[in-house]
């Protein structure tokens, strides 16, 4: 049984058909990667499968549960977390109180380790990520790419079984990319299942052994990263059609 | 055995006060205030402090739920006045005594939040504040609707007093400033607390980005509609303390606990003081409170100078004073920490 199923997902906003029809599954332990041109769908469909927009036909499952339309909240409770695109800290907290909020989900406080406190996981989850010498600095004084591994291990904090990535690499200068790619790697060794919508298809063909090609909110392809990268439906999509 | 529990409490004090600069401070306070009425004020004076200690918890309430929360109310007299009157009624008309009427005042206010908070807590922002903003308004004019001896224009007259007048001995007003001391000592010590809690973060994550707490698995409603609770049932507190200290001198009446003013006195001390810190509002209170009593003298003249004071404090120190200093202190001793450190190397 695939650990996501989404299928026949349909989202317009009046006129304009968001998502259109999209049915994919991931399996455990994969990592997918979600692509297609600016304006694709492809935030919208993040949107729909973690509950912050209600889709209006189709369904999304998760464990072979049905999870369509519910709270965002529960959803991460159920053992979905996102990344957002734009980064979006707790500006006020610490780095660390920022990892706590997600500790603090009633799915982060029951998976917590015997006699392990929720500070500890937090500065574990900070070192995971690179962040720990920066635990007590205010989050608005840390730095993009910085803010960027934050939200990482704020997600990674509530324990999910599918991470959501949208656009992780945004903004981040090549050493970054670097290191959370390998950070990324990392995460697929230990087990995690994850989505990654990215621009930045050099660094995502490295991570991901499916790809999903999104073009107008329809699914136009699907395959290995080499199938889709010879695939004359998507080079068109991206570099228009030949004279 | 004594000697060693007071040791044990002054060694816990060095380290976790005395070491803490801002916290000396805030200790040196409490004690000057311990101390104020051994300089014999007249009972004019302590009932003044009184007043500002009532309306302190109030405006510590109100930081709780809008400096943390980000839940922005400008009708927080609502549960003031509700605890007010509830523990009025209780105490005059069905004998019950006052160390029972307020908790029960409170645990009503903690009813009429979760009760309102359901509906109200669903709009945002501006619209949340207009609808807080609504409901004393309501309250304080259905009043009217009622006759004495509990509604009309004068509203409760004379609900009795925390100590009868044969104990207090000729000192009057002494033990309740020692009363409500106590009592603004240990809500703002359990607001401080509340506040810097794992609860406390998550009410801040909540004022910084509502989507992103719900990315966190926060269930974001929930944690309002306590902030809400929390902060009623704290303001709870100081509607029943005010109805048994000042309105026992004169009564509980709308316009006193439910008007306008009452919802706007917490938002101007919360921003003096300093928001969102808990003991802001409590400096706040104390200083404006006071500070408009030394204004006597101006007569007519005294709103004016107290006002204008206000607007250049808030313009001059736009994060308040309590703030202010605590940062200064703060950015104080990391400074003699670093050189200290330097003259190690």
């Amino acid at each position: 049984m695939p650990l996501l199923e989404v299928e026949t997902l349909t989202k317009r906003f009046g006129g304009l058909t968001a998502i259109d029809n999209v049915s994919f599954h991931v399996d455990e332990g994969d990592v997918l990667g979600l692509i297609g041109p600016n304006g694709a769908g492809k935030t919208t469909l993040f949107k729909l499968i973690t509950g912050f927009l209600k889709s209006d036909s189709g369904t999304v499952r998760f464990k072979g549960e049905d999870i369509t339309g519910l709270a965002p909240h529960k959803i991460v409770n159920k053992g979905i977390a996102r990344t957002f695109q734009v980064v979006r800290p707790f500006r006020h907290l610490p780095a660390i109180a920022n990892v706590l909020v997600a500790c603090a989900s009633p799915r982060a406080s029951k998976k917590l380790e015997w006699l392990k406190s929720p500070e500890r996981k937090a500065l574990d989850m900070l070192e995971l990520v690179g962040l720990s010498e920066m635990m007590l600095e205010p989050a608005e004084n840390l730095a993009h790419g910085d803010l960027k591994r934050l939200e990482m291990a704020r997600a990674l904090a509530t324990e999910p079984d599918l991470l959501l990535l949208d656009e992780p690499f945004s903004g981040l200068n090549p050493i970054e990319t670097d290191f959370l790619t390998k950070s990324i790697q990392r995460l697929h060794l230990d087990g995690y299942t994850m989505v990654i919508v990215e621009h930045k298809l050099q660094a995502l063909m490295k991570l991901v052994r499916k790809v999903i090609v999104l073009h107008y909110g329809e699914k136009i392809a699907e395959g290995s990263p080499k199938e889709i990268s010879q695939n004359k439906k998507v080079i068109e999509v991206y570099m228009g059609r030949g004279v | 055995m004594v000697g060693y529990f007071f040791r044990r409490i002054y060694l816990s004090f060095a380290t976790k006060v005395f070491d803490v600069p801002s916290k000396l401070l805030a200790f040196l306070l409490f004690l000057l205030l311990l101390a104020i009425p051994a300089t014999r004020p007249s009972s004019y004076i302590l009932l003044i402090l009184i007043i500002s200690y009532i309306y302190a918890i109030f405006a510590a309430s109100w930081d709780l739920l809008v400096g943390r929360a980000g839940l922005v109310s400008l009708g927080h007299a609502l549960f003031f006045g509700i605890a007010a009157y509830t523990s009025a009624i209780l105490s005059k008309f069905y004998g019950l005594p006052i160390w029972a009427t307020i908790p029960l005042a409170m645990l009503f206010c903690a009813l009429v939040a979760v009760l309102l908070g359901f509906p109200s807590l669903r709009v945002k922002g501006p619209y949340l504040t207009l609808v807080t903003m609504a409901f004393p308004l309501i309250l304080h004019t259905s009043l009217f609707a009622f006759d004495p001896p509990i509604g009309g224009e004068y509203g409760i007259a004379g609900p009795p007093r925390f100590f009868p007048r044969e104990f207090l001995m000729g000192t009057e007003f002494l033990a309740e400033y020692y009363l409500v001391l106590l009592v603004l000592f240990v809500s703002a010590i359990i607001l401080y607390k509340i506040a810097n809690s794992k609860t406390g973060i998550v009410f801040v994550s909540i004022l910084d980005d509502e989507s992103a707490s719900k990315a966190c698995g926060i269930n974001v409603t929930k944690y309002k509609l306590l902030a809400f609770v929390i902060s009623a049932t704290f303001a709870g507190l100081a509607g029943g303390v005010y109805a048994h200290s000042f309105g026992a001198l004169g009564s509980v009446s709308p316009g006193g606990v439910l008007g306008l003013t009452t919802s706007f006195y917490p938002v101007i001390m919360t921003i003096f003081g300093g928001i969102g810190t808990i003991y802001g509002p409590i400096v706040g209170a104390f200083t404006l409170w006071t500070l408009m009593e030394f204004f006597q003298f101006a007569n007519e003249l005294r709103v004016l100078i107290y006002v204008s004071i206000i607007v250049v404090f808030i313009l001059k120190w736009p994060e308040g004073i309590a703030k202010f200093v605590v940062k200064k202190l703060d950015e104080l001793t990391e400074k003699r920490e670093l050189e200290e450190r330097e003259k190690k190397k």
